[in-house]
């Protein structure tokens, strides 16, 4: 900068209409100063062993007899080779106890089979049936699987061989998302040269900003920004006082998104802070003056157009519960008309509404609704509900949500079991773990919120999308395995729907 | 620093040589006395996939007791079935079927190649397999007048006497890249991409980065390597092109391939390599194999390629081009049968990965990142681990692969006899001749 430039002030500079009448070398120095101060947003993770033993994937049962058998003719056959007599068909250390294969150790075992098909005779590796028995038809023991090493190391999980699965899928399972050739310097993100950025803003974003006389910010907008596009939901009915809510309000402060919690929970347990959000009924919505300590938000449970006129223009941010149920969409337009800002979708944990239809339909249509209002903008859309996995957070989002409400996975972090009704919504029992304390729960959900925001990271590189809230409804960048096959196979005899 | 295990002894090697290969023997022939192992397989590769590769890899045949040709993954390839002719009307099974493919189809100057076979093998690099693997792919496309590609992480001095069957692989990172294996190689291939991975580029872990691997990248042993996504010097087809005219300064008779993933726009992609001078579009689909890979990345990002070769196929034919381009598709083709229905959809040819380690005993356990031990494939396949990479021979690999190979031409032949073509060209984009196999058929 030139010396001739310092008396002028930044609005100089510009051509536009802001007017922050600052001295160019104040705004310089405030520059410079956010500089040094800046710090790249990130989740402290910390490997976090189990405490209680998670099921196996595999059983080895091994044959005594023939084991014996085999060591004998070994020994005689290659006597005087030891490296040979010892050798066993396992890198994993599954036979290399104090008795080898006599007393298998299957915890290590990740069913390679060199074992059982180099002595069939003898050895036989089977899937573990206690592993296959936890979760439900929708948060299936894969995905408690994954979580649960989520937690535990904060990475996100990598592997050889290609993908295993099914071709497509119900639910999640019929998006695939898009990348993007040879564009983007955004994948640097991932290696750390250049941000992607996956912070959100909840609240009303003003279409434009308007100044006084004097250059001072008129009307300023309520809304804040959360450094991830997830909040923790409540926990189930069962575990919403006590030790479970003092977790989720540390850890959300740590991650700095919001956790969502009954207000006599807040209250009774003196959580109050920024980062929680007490969620009042409508009947009792009058004490929202009674939450401080930083409190940005509250949420009501359900709408209610007098109880919302009673807090329209409170200071605080307030969001309102809508359920997935009957008419819906008219409530959520009847929202909008009366100036509700954060509307918070709730579907059941399996991601469906009271008619059956799956979250993904429900988000567009919501989405694509305030569009055609014109209007998207001024509304927050959280949807909680349905996420068993770190890829259903941006597929929630391509569908239109702003940002994603975690549930049950967070209590599969702590290692805890879901007992009874896992689908109603906050019915789940929780079993935790016996040996549970705070620190150790919460690094688990950091871990979890890292590794999920990691994956985050990794679908928004492959996309060349530098900010989650670009990502938001963007459907062109989704591909439907529906469409696709009908577009590839509609010419083919047999196809459902095809010419033929 | 990872450990540096002892070289096996002869004896230790010919036990655990005996054991394994006895092993695959007993699980894929009928007449032994045991079932397949309850663990192996999944949906898209079954037990029975698995069990038949190991079959035919040791035959030369296809299995009459095992499911050699689709998986259970409920969609794809596995829900495409073929029209055969009423057995009159089929060809004789002796009838003459030419399954050999041209790849350079643009009419330049370049080097003019025709293959035996119309699949190659697909790019593994040094470092995520051992030398062994990688020589056993090579002697075996020598043998088959076809060709393998070294994958992104040099080109070991072994290779050289089987380079006119090598491809030379330029990706991100520019691992090992030297002038020398640019001149040696028939075809160069820029790889933009990788299907189990796209748009996230490669990442060998320190363990498997051991001394002789980094010196091949040029990096520092055991320490983790990544090949960044993407080319930071391409941001356009025209850039794209430059690339490929640097490579024509250095080897002006290459033919040049571009690998691709297959985003929303493939089709476009597709195009925009062909207009910068590629001979060979080779479309890698979500599903396919990999060395190490985020899960979110494997099923999520990219679609499958059944479903890209006919947007890519339809394309190319509106714009006039296709008879100019060869089109190459890999990422979750495993048998002869894929290939062929992924040709009936439109490509010209297909890259084999997965299925040439299968076919050498890999059971997909998904340990080929390290795994628990960070040693690498139990297997000796995806390893550079000093003891575990000797469980492959380079002899026993090419003979398995030969006969493997044996095994899946034969179908193929078989496959269109019963469609009653003679020649594999004549099954390019046929979709007349599949049926989608609705319900659970």
């Amino acid at each position: 900068m030139l010396a001739t430039d310092l008396n002028r002030t930044s609005d100089d500079m510009m051509d536009g209409s802001v007017t922050i009448q600052l001295p160019v070398a104040e705004q310089a120095r405030l520059n410079r100063e956010r500089a040094d101060t800046y710090h790249r947003y990130h989740i402290d993770a910390a490997e976090t062993e189990n405490r209680q033993k998670f099921p196996r994937r595999f059983n080895v049962k091994v044959g005594k007899i023939g084991l014996a058998k085999l060591l004998f003719t070994e020994f005689f056959k290659y006597f005087g080779h030891w490296d040979v007599v010892f050798s066993r068909p396992c890198t994993y250390g599954v036979f290399s106890g104090p008795v080898g294969g006599f007393s298998p150790r299957p915890d290590l075992c990740v069913g390679c089979l060199r074992c059982e098909v180099q002595h069939p005779e003898f050895v036989k590796v089977t899937h573990n049936p206690d592993l296959a028995a936890i979760g439900d038809s929708y948060l299936t023991s894969k995905h408690i699987s994954t979580i649960d090493e989520e937690a535990r190391k904060g990475t996100v999980p990598v592997r050889g061989q290609g993908y295993r699965g099914r071709f497509g899928g119900p639910g999640f399972d019929q998006m695939f998302t898009d990348m993007s050739e040879i564009v983007r310097p955004s994948r640097d993100g991932i290696h750390g040269r250049e941000l992607i950025g996956t912070s959100v803003d909840l609240g009303s974003k003003p279409m434009s900003l308007k100044f006084d006389s004097n250059g001072g910010l008129l009307d300023a907008p309520k809304m804040m920004s959360i450094q991830v596009p997830f909040i923790y939901a409540p926990p189930p009915d069962s575990v919403s006082t006590g030790i479970i809510p003092e977790i989720l309000a540390e850890a959300a402060g740590t991650v700095d998104t919001l956790v969502f919690l009954p207000e006599n929970t807040v209250t009774n347990q003196g959580l109050a802070s920024p980062n929680v959000v007490p969620m009042i009924a409508p009947g009792q919505i009058g004490n929202i003056e009674s939450h401080g300590n930083g409190t940005r938000m509250v949420e009501m449970t359900s709408w209610n157009l007098d109880a919302w006129n009673q807090v329209k223009e409170h200071p605080l941010l307030v969001s309102v519960q809508l359920p997935l149920e009957g008419d819906w969409m008219s409530t959520m337009m009847e929202m909008v008309d009366n100036d509700v800002s954060i509307i918070h979708l709730i579907s059941d944990h399996h991601g469906e509404a009271d008619d059956g239809r799956f979250i993904m339909d429900l988000y567009q249509e919501a989405h694509f609704s305030l569009i055609e209002k014109g209007c998207r903008d001024e509304v927050t859309l959280i949807g909680t509900g349905g996420i068993a996995g770190a890829d259903h957070l941006p597929k929630s989002i391509i569908t239109g949500m702003d940002a994603v409400g975690l549930d049950h996975p967070l209590l599969i972090a702590m290692q805890a079991r879901l007992l009874g009704d896992t689908k109603t919504r906050g019915a789940a029992g929780v079993k935790l773990p016996s040996k549970f304390d705070q620190e150790w729960a919460v690094q688990r959900i950091l871990n979890l919120s890292c590794s999920w925001r990691d994956q985050l990271l990794e679908i928004l590189g492959a996309m060349g999308v530098r900010e989650v809230r670009r990502l938001r409804g963007e459907i062109g960048r989704a591909m439907w395995c529906g469409h696709l096959e009908a577009e590839a196979f509609g010419d083919i005899e047999g196809f459902p729907g095809g010419e033929h | 620093m990872a450990k540096e295990w002892p070289k096996p002894s002869p004896k230790l090697l010919e036990k655990t040589h005996h054991l394994m290969h006895d092993g695959f023997h007993q699980r894929a022939f009928p007449d032994t006395a045991y079932d397949l192992p309850e663990a192996l397989g999944d949906a898209r590769w079954t037990d029975e996939l698995i069990a038949s590769a190991w079959y035919m890899a040791e035959t030369g045949e296809c299995p009459d007791h095992l499911n050699y040709k689709t998986g259970r993954s409920g969609g794809g390839f596995d829900k495409l079935a073929f029209k055969e002719l009423p057995t009159d009307q089929q060809l004789a099974a002796d009838a003459e079927v030419d399954i050999t493919l041209e790849l350079n189809r643009r009419g330049d100057d370049r080097h003019k190649r025709t293959i035996d076979i119309p699949w190659y093998g697909g790019g593994m690099s040094y470092g995520s397999v051992s030398v062994n693997v990688m020589m056993s792919r090579a002697l075996n496309a020598k043998k088959w007048n076809t060709l393998m590609s070294t994958g992104e992480g040099g080109y070991p001095p072994q290779l050289y006497e089987c380079s006119d069957h090598v491809i030379t692989q330029v990706a991100t990172g520019y691992f090992g890249v030297e002038e020398k294996s640019i001149q040696a190689a028939p075809i160069i291939e820029f790889k933009y991409a990788q299907g189990a991975k796209p748009g996230l580029g490669g990442h060998l872990l320190a363990t498997k980065a051991g001394e002789e691997v980094a010196k091949m990248r040029g990096s520092v042993p055991f320490v983790s390597l990544f090949s960044p996504f993407p080319f930071h010097s391409t941001y356009s087809v025209e850039d794209h092109m430059k690339h490929l005219d640097w490579i024509k300064t250095v080897n002006p008779t290459a033919m040049m391939s571009v690998k691709v993933s297959t985003p929303h726009d493939v089709d476009m992609v597709a195009v925009g390599s062909y207009y910068a001078g590629a001979h060979i579009v080779h479309l890698d689909g979500g599903f396919g194999g990999t060395g190490a890979a985020p899960e979110i990345a494997k099923k999520n990002i990219a679609m499958p390629i059944e479903l890209a070769i006919p947007k890519v196929h339809k394309f190319m034919q509106t714009e006039g081009i296709r008879d100019n381009v060869t089109i190459i598709a890999s990422g979750g083709v495993r048998t002869a049968d894929d290939i062929a229905k992924a040709i009936a959809l439109g490509a010209d040819g297909c890259v084999l990965g997965t299925s040439d380690l299968v076919a050498m005993g890999c059971t997909r356990c998904s340990n080929c990142e390290g795994g628990p031990s960070g040693r690498g494939c139990p297997w000796g396949l995806t390893t550079t681990d000093t003891e575990l990479q000797e469980w492959v021979q380079q002899a026993w690999g090419a003979d398995r692969l030969d006969k493997y190979y044996t095994a899946l031409a034969s179908r193929l032949r078989e496959i269109l006899r019963e469609l009653g073509l003679s020649n594999i060209g004549e099954l390019r984009g046929r979709t007349d001749l599949l049926r989608y196999i609705a319900g659970g058929e």
